[in-house]
């Protein structure tokens, strides 16, 4: 069907020296023109720098890129997209100081205090706390709000069908949270002294409970906007699609959904008013685009492209402390508070072997995993507990770290010299994370001290988790994003025994007795020795095997002076300014 | 002509039970679970787990779950209480975002539908222009160009081509011209570009290697009918040449491309994932790939549902345009081809 290129014509063969000629001239320009196409990508670009002012200019508008929330009405605020936007909108209790996290300052509650059990908090409200529509934000706001993050039965404001808050476990401390259904006031330990006053009692002491209440899900909102809707331009529209807060940063039209959420500086904010005029929140589905769309000037804060890091540096300069960016410093490499791990599943005989498991720790390089995959974009873990937590100590688990000859010792010791009679371990992993090639450098650290690993893929994330709940695996991978900046947040949810997060459950419960004991601890010198000792405790012991911590990818524009982006992934946008 | 249509229409309902019943049984058979997916490594309650489960309906078996599906989807419903309703078929909640699944496709399809129907109409003024040009310049350097030309374009990886144009004419022209004249990289509306510049790219990308084939059918049909003895009879009377393409030799070359280009406008309103997602396009695409990933059964379903009814209505439309463009086609006579 197809007739060739140099055909024949009916009547005659035709040979044309000059068709010939035109045929290679055509084909060198083509390849020519791709080839200049293809090496498009290769031409650096010269680093743009503009005059900088350093002393702050009100008005703009910032382009930030998320990707889409799965929802931004605070009772469900639950993965970082949806975090940022409400912690924009909205103030909790208490915030995480910008520049360093485990330090708390006042945000709604002014000032707090606790009983010397650790078991009541009172909070006492900012009186100058007020929604971006007048409202005086009142301790019952509080409450009805977390009453609705509680209730299993909580509606969605736009479909009013049941969907219940997936964060509800912030408030499992708070006593009464869990027979939820049988109070009539909902949760008991709540309770508004007055106005301005809110008490919480616990269910067991918790001397870091005011960390808790900082998360942006735990912000108050007003019952009648939530029940009966927000007015715009005439009509009402649903809660969730245009959450009124009490934050530096107000919805001025519903979320478009897939495309942007635009919000502007709110004027009844209690604390210092933003410089920004506005925010874009533009979501893209992918974080390579993004990166091109920051590139060609339509983003002022991206993630930086896949393998772009070290380009980007070079363009775009570092940022002195890897949170901050000013212009000519705008790449941030700073440390995030999650930690990138490898599970064992202690129900195989073999795992269940201490000295086993430190030979499995020691012989992973961790270094070379950072380097050559990540370029820089991710560091060695030498600890469960990142280094921005408070109380992170270097080396605390010390079988987290590289070392050939203990590791075969540690092999010999476990009654496997060489590898000699070990069976085989296989390293499970969901295929669409993007996993495989560090599960390849690990399967290629533990072959060197003689060991059989296999890989073992799972084709996707929720077949992987279902695996992973059946115990369906010997060695596997997990990813931690600390809730908030203390020891506890990782101690609790991976190393008690009751917890669902827990895959190697120890036979004793020494561990959750602990827990208990240093949450009682009201003097914050002794309970973060205490703290410190329990992470080193834990670590001798291997139940995980921790590889790397995740940083900071993301460059700002040159334009934006002051943009800080903390290591709790939470962006401050009323510090910053835009020069014209 | 309406009798082969409404067979058509009634051939629709069997296809569309057969692979909604096959997609749900799947369901049962392919591990994971959405509302664990939802909450990922963070802990959910028991008492949330359940309520979440019970009101997606995921307690119940499959069959069950069928039904009612097929139940909401009728576009009339009849209780006690109120009677005869007519409220419009309900596509359910989607499990990821606890959003109506039709707002959700309501958001989107514009999108696809605009994106698919500029390609489509790249594709047929380029691709059958180039394919008309090259076959009545055969051998001309016109004729080596479509051709060297398409070969390379249905070589390309489409995702490759579109970051290419992002990059040459998003950041390299705003860069030579100094910010004067340049292209959205991309997203589908917003200043400071007009609605219809942020098409160009992402239609130019998925159109291209259909056109490309396109060009190649045309070419070939026209150069097939062009030997045929009708055409040859047309020249002797003295036709002009354009009188004889336009009059007699695209009606009976143009079968294959309709047919073509027909199938293709049905995969494009399907969504275009790569496209999509390279150049930010809020269409059906994406978002259908992400519930697959995710397990979100609704808009999964309805994603399938709206795609089979795309593809009905674009084939049966390919089809009736045969008894147009050659008469001896009659559609629906028992001497159907």
């Amino acid at each position: 069907m197809c007739s060739g290129l140099v055909g024949t014509q009916e009547g005659g063969t035709h040979v044309s020296t000059p068709r010939f000629r035109s045929v290679i001239v055509l084909a060198a320009v083509m390849v020519l023109a791709v080839g200049v196409l293809g090496a498009v990508g290769c031409t650096p670009k010269a680093a743009t720098t503009s005059s900088s002012s350093s002393t702050p200019v009100k008005g703009g508008t910032l382009s930030y890129y998320i990707g889409e929330p799965a929802a931004i009405d605070p009772y469900n605020a639950q993965e970082t997209e949806g975090v940022q936007v409400v912690h924009q909108l909205f103030r909790s209790l208490t915030d995480f100081d910008d520049y360093d996290a485990t330090k708390l300052v006042p945000a709604a509650a002014s000032t707090w205090t606790v009983n010397a059990d650790a078991t009541v908090w009172t909070f006492h409200l900012n009186p100058a706390d007020k929604f971006s529509d007048g409202n005086t934000v009142t301790a019952q706001d509080f409450i009805y709000a977390w009453n609705r993050i509680a209730n299993p039965n909580t509606v969605n404001t736009a479909t009013k069908k049941a969907d219940p808050s997936q964060i509800s476990y912030h408030l499992a401390f708070v006593r009464g949270t869990d027979d939820y259904g049988n109070a009539p006031k909902g949760i008991s330990g709540l309770k508004a002294l007055d106005a301005n006053t809110l008490q919480v009692t616990l269910k067991a002491p918790f001397a870091e409970f005011d960390y808790v209440v900082a998360h942006p899900g735990l912000a108050p909102v007003e019952k009648s906007l939530v029940e009966g809707g927000v007015d715009y331009n005439g009509s009402k529209v649903a809660f969730g699609e245009m959450p009124v807060g009490n934050g530096p940063f107000k919805m001025s039209q519903p979320w478009k959904h897939n495309q942007y959420i635009k919000v502007v500086a709110s004027d009844t904010y209690y604390g210092a008013k933003p410089y920004l005029a506005g925010v874009n929140f533009m979501e893209y589905k992918d974080p390579d685009t993004a990166y091109l769309a920051f590139q060609s000037g339509a983003l002022d804060f991206s993630q930086i492209g896949t393998g772009k890091i070290k380009d980007a540096e070079s363009k775009y300069g570092d940022s002195a402390d890897g949170y901050t960016s000013n212009p000519g410093k705008q790449v941030l490499l700073g440390a995030e508070n999650s930690v990138y791990y490898l599970l064992i599943n202690n129900k195989i005989s073999v795992l269940n072997n201490l000295k086993f498991r430190e030979a499995l720790s020691l012989a992973i390089n961790r270094q070379a995993i950072c380097d050559t995959i990540f370029q820089g974009s991710r560091q060695p873990a030498d600890n469960i507990v990142p280094p921005g937590i408070a109380g992170y100590q270097p080396g605390a688990w010390q079988y987290a770290k590289y070392d050939v000859a203990a590791a075969e010792k540690a092999l010999a010791d476990a009654g496997y010299p060489g590898g000699k009679g070990a069976p085989q371990i296989t390293l499970a992993y969901n295929a669409d994370g993007g996993h495989q090639p560090i599960m390849e450098l690990v399967q290629a650290d533990l072959t060197k001290i003689g060991l059989k690993v296999k890989l073992n893929p799972f084709a996707d994330f929720p077949t992987y988790l279902k695996a992973l709940t059946a115990k369906n695996f010997m060695v596997g991978r997990l990813g931690w994003v600390a809730d908030y900046p203390i020891i506890d947040d990782f101690m609790n949810p991976l190393f008690r025994t009751t917890s669902s997060n827990n895959y190697f459950v120890f036979p004793n419960k020494t561990f959750d007795a602990e827990i208990d004991a240093a949450r009682k601890m009201t003097d914050p010198t002794q309970r973060l020795a205490a703290y410190q000792a329990l992470d080193k405790q834990i670590g001798d012991q291997v139940p995980v095997i921790p590889l790397m911590f995740y940083k900071h990818h993301h460059v700002v524009s040159s334009r934006v002076h002051n943009f800080i982006f903390s290591s709790m992934y939470l962006a401050d946008l009323s510090k910053c300014w835009i020069s014209k | 002509m309406g009798r082969y249509i409404a067979r058509r229409i009634a051939q629709f309902i069997p296809v569309f039970l057969g692979v909604t019943l096959i997609l749900f049984f799947i369901t049962t058979v392919l591990p994971g679970d959405p509302v664990a997916v939802r909450a990922g490594t963070k802990p959910l309650s028991p008492a949330v787990y359940k309520s979440l489960r019970h009101a997606y309906g995921l307690d119940k078996p499959w069959y069950v779950q069928y039904v009612d599906y097929l139940g909401s989807l009728s576009p009339v419903r009849y209780s006690p209480k109120s009677g005869l309703r007519f409220p419009g078929p309900d596509l359910g909640v989607s499990i990821s975002y606890g959003r109506p699944v039709i707002a959700m496709f309501e958001e989107t399809f514009p999108y696809t539908a605009e994106l698919a129907f500029a390609a489509i109409a790249v594709e047929i003024v380029i691709g059958i222009g180039v394919g008309i040009v090259a076959a009545v310049k055969q051998f001309s350097i016109w004729d080596t160009f479509a051709t060297l030309s398409t070969s390379i374009l249905v070589a390309l990886p489409v995702f490759w081509l579109g970051v290419m144009l992002q990059y040459l004419f998003g950041i390299l022209l705003q860069q030579w011209t100094g910010g004067i004249f340049y292209l959205p990289i991309a997203g589908a509306s917003g200043p400071p570009f007009a609605d219809w510049q942020y098409l160009i790219l992402p239609a130019v990308t998925l159109a291209s290697v259909s056109t490309a084939y396109a060009a190649r059918i045309m070419r070939s049909q026209l150069l097939e009918v062009g030997g045929q003895d009708y055409v040859r009879t047309a020249q002797a009377k003295g036709l002009s040449p354009s009188a004889v393409l336009w009059g007699h030799e695209m009606k009976n070359a143009l079968i294959p491309v309709v047919t073509f280009i027909g199938l293709d406008l049905g995969a494009m309103l399907s969504g275009a994932i790569l496209t999509e997602t390279v150049f930010n396009w809020p269409g059906i695409g994406n978002m259908i790939y992400q519930a697959i990933g995710r397990r979100d059964y609704p808009v999964i379903f309805g994603g399938v549902s709206l795609i089979l009814f795309i593809v009905l209505v674009v084939n049966l439309l390919v089809d009736i345009s045969y008894a147009f463009l050659d008469p001896r086609i009659r559609l629906g006579s028992k001497v159907e081809g």
